[in-house]
């Protein structure tokens, strides 16, 4: 071995000298004088990546304004607010802003109600096995995706649809469930939960279950409890979900596409519509970007009050 | 403790919460394996026939090879990006950072109608609309907080003596970089990674925007198959989303544990 070693020269193994060279030409590209920029080059990309957002955004600020040449069919030249005008002035788009906030305002609501309990029971129960079914139950729908869950409630809810399969046993005829407003509440509530549910339970896992058994040992009624102890002290945890919920309905495509059959339309799909039915782009990118301010403002209160959540992305240094 | 009544109703709304979140998945899979040409309840026989049917359908097959490859070219763009991104924001004294918190989150705060047409005009300016490979870039864009988030939360976990410790024994930042930084937060950089591959796998309103009819993905062609008529063969294509969701979720439990969502701040 020692002789081999005078032979030849003493060599490192290859891998060693790899890293050398490489650390060799990063002490010429990036100096150690400039680590203290280290972290900004890490994190630029990033930057540039959400950078497109931003670009994408600028692009349909432009687009709004300018208006449809009829003639032909391209948006005209000069700056102009006529297509907000359009969209103020017109009673069909003030019917879809007012069916999209209605539709939000009831699943915000129907949401709540169900992932409270179950996002107070996946928290408490002290039953492991409970929990993990709980969870993979909620996260399933998460990774199937919208579209093929639509599917699934296509197919109970049609006309020869498993409800109405089971009502026609007992002799009932069929009943039209799809195709209206309620079948796409239904949809969204369905939509939400796991969203609604993800953001309650880190709020409800911050009540000590003490808190509630004090109360409780005093002679409190349960549903006094849930009033006065339980549901205050998650309310940055409810105001986030709500928040979360709304702006993702509000905002919504394909639920009411698939669900709604054309009829009952939310302002994302009447932005579609604009851009591929119409060939309005001026007047559709005038709509996304009234959408985008108000879905932005909503996630933009929420993060505010609420932090960005189990989302929080590194910690203050 | 927990009062008769108060188990009663917390009960009966999760056990509708359940149904409804279950019940969609379990019909969908059931109606895949019917004999029937049409879906009906209960189902008219077992076979595989339509299993059979979309393996042989080209136009189901060249779009889940789409939806692959643009998976995998989300991933390629998103891991190095949201890695090194987490990394950042977690190990280094950046300045702004709550400005760079909000800036960084705008995927998910810009509504997706808006992000995607943002993104279709500036695609169609740039001359690149009809391609598959833009979408795996708006796929990495819009999904981009999830791996930035799973990389900090394993980053902010790692003791950061173990890096000096490394530089102290003579390691180079490259090696530093490689030997002890990253395996430390490998398991974010995986669950990131997962999440991107699943989400740009199932993405659909941004995929509608982005394709035209020779570059659908699979979500897309599901949706418009559904729109015209449907058939036992949209069943069996969606219980393959049923089955990838089934190994992501797994595949998640494993990695970090699905309880990690429950935890407070």
């Amino acid at each position: 071995m020692e002789l081999k070693i005078k032979e030849h020269g003493f060599r490192y193994p290859l891998h060693w000298r790899i890293l050398d060279s490489l650390e060799a030409i990063l002490g010429v590209l990036w100096p150690n004088r400039l680590a203290k920029f280290t972290g900004w080059i890490l994190i630029l990309p990033a930057l540039l990546l959400v950078g497109i957002l931003v670009i994408g955004l600028i692009e349909i600020a432009e687009n709004s304004f300018h208006s449809l040449d009829r003639s032909t069919f391209r948006l005209s030249n000069q700056y102009t607010l006529d297509n907000y005008r359009a969209i103020f002035e017109s009673a069909t788009y003030g019917k879809v802003i007012l069916r999209s906030v209605l539709a939000t305002i009831f699943t915000v609501i129907f949401t709540l109600i169900l992932a409270f309990p179950f996002a107070y029971t996946l928290v408490r129960t002290q039953k492991a096995i409970v929990r993990k079914s709980l969870l993979v139950i909620l996260f399933l729908p998460f990774f199937i995706g919208q579209v093929v869950r639509a599917y699934g409630l296509l197919i109970i809810l049609g006309t020869k649809g498993v409800v109405n399969q089971t009502i026609g046993l007992v002799g009932v005829d069929p009943i039209r469930l799809l195709f209206n407003f309620p079948s796409v509440v239904f949809g969204e509530v369905q939509y939400m939960l796991p969203f609604a549910v993800l953001m309650l339970a880190p709020a409800l896992t911050a009540i000590p279950q003490e808190t509630e058994t004090a109360a409780s040992s005093l002679g409190a009624h349960w549903a006094r409890v849930l009033l006065r102890i339980t549901l205050p002290m998650a309310k940055p945890g409810i105001i986030g979900a709500a928040l979360v919920v709304g702006t993702l309905t509000l905002t919504d495509f394909a639920i009411p596409a698939m669900l709604g059959g054309g009829s009952q339309d939310f302002i994302a799909n009447t932005i579609y519509d604009q851009f591929f039915r119409t060939s309005d782009q001026g007047l559709g990118s005038a709509l996304a970007l009234m959408l985008v301010a108000l879905g932005s403002a909503c996630v933009g209160i929420a993060v505010a009050l609420y932090g960005a959540g189990t989302l929080s992305m590194g910690g203050k240094p | 403790m927990i009062s008769k009544s108060q188990r009663m109703i917390f009960g009966s709304l999760v056990l509708f919460s359940i149904l409804i979140l279950s019940l969609p998945t379990i019909i969908v899979v059931g109606a895949s394996f019917t004999s029937g040409n049409i879906i009906s309840f209960p189902p008219d026989g077992f076979s595989i026939k339509w299993y059979e049917k979309i393996a042989l359908a080209r136009d189901l097959r060249q779009a889940f090879v789409r939806s692959l490859m643009v998976s995998l070219i989300c991933l390629i763009v998103s891991v190095p990006i949201g890695t090194l991104a987490g990394i950042a924001l977690t190990r280094y004294r950046l300045q702004f950072i709550g400005a760079l918190q909000v800036y960084l989150l705008l995927p998910f705060t810009i509504p997706l109608i808006g992000s995607g047409i943002g993104m279709m005009l500036l695609f169609g300016n740039l001359g690149i609309l009809g391609s598959i490979w833009p979408l795996g870039i708006a796929c990495a864009v819009i999904n981009l907080p999830f791996i930035i988030w799973s990389v900090s939360s394993s980053a902010a976990a790692l003791d950061r003596d173990l890096e000096l410790a490394a530089a102290n024994c003579g390691a180079g930042r490259i090696e530093t970089f490689l030997y002890v930084t990253l395996p430390g937060v490998m398991s974010g950089v995986i669950t990131g990674g997962l999440l991107m591959f699943v989400l740009a796998m199932t993405e659909f309103l941004v995929s509608l925007l982005l394709t035209d009819a020779r570059t659908v993905t699979l979500p897309v062609q599901i949706y418009n198959n559904v729109r015209s008529i449907i058939t036992p063969d949209l069943a069996a294509v969606s219980s393959v989303f049923v089955a990838i969701a089934l190994a992501a979720v797994w595949l998640l439990d494993r990695l970090v544990g699905l309880e990690i969502f429950l935890k407070s701040k």
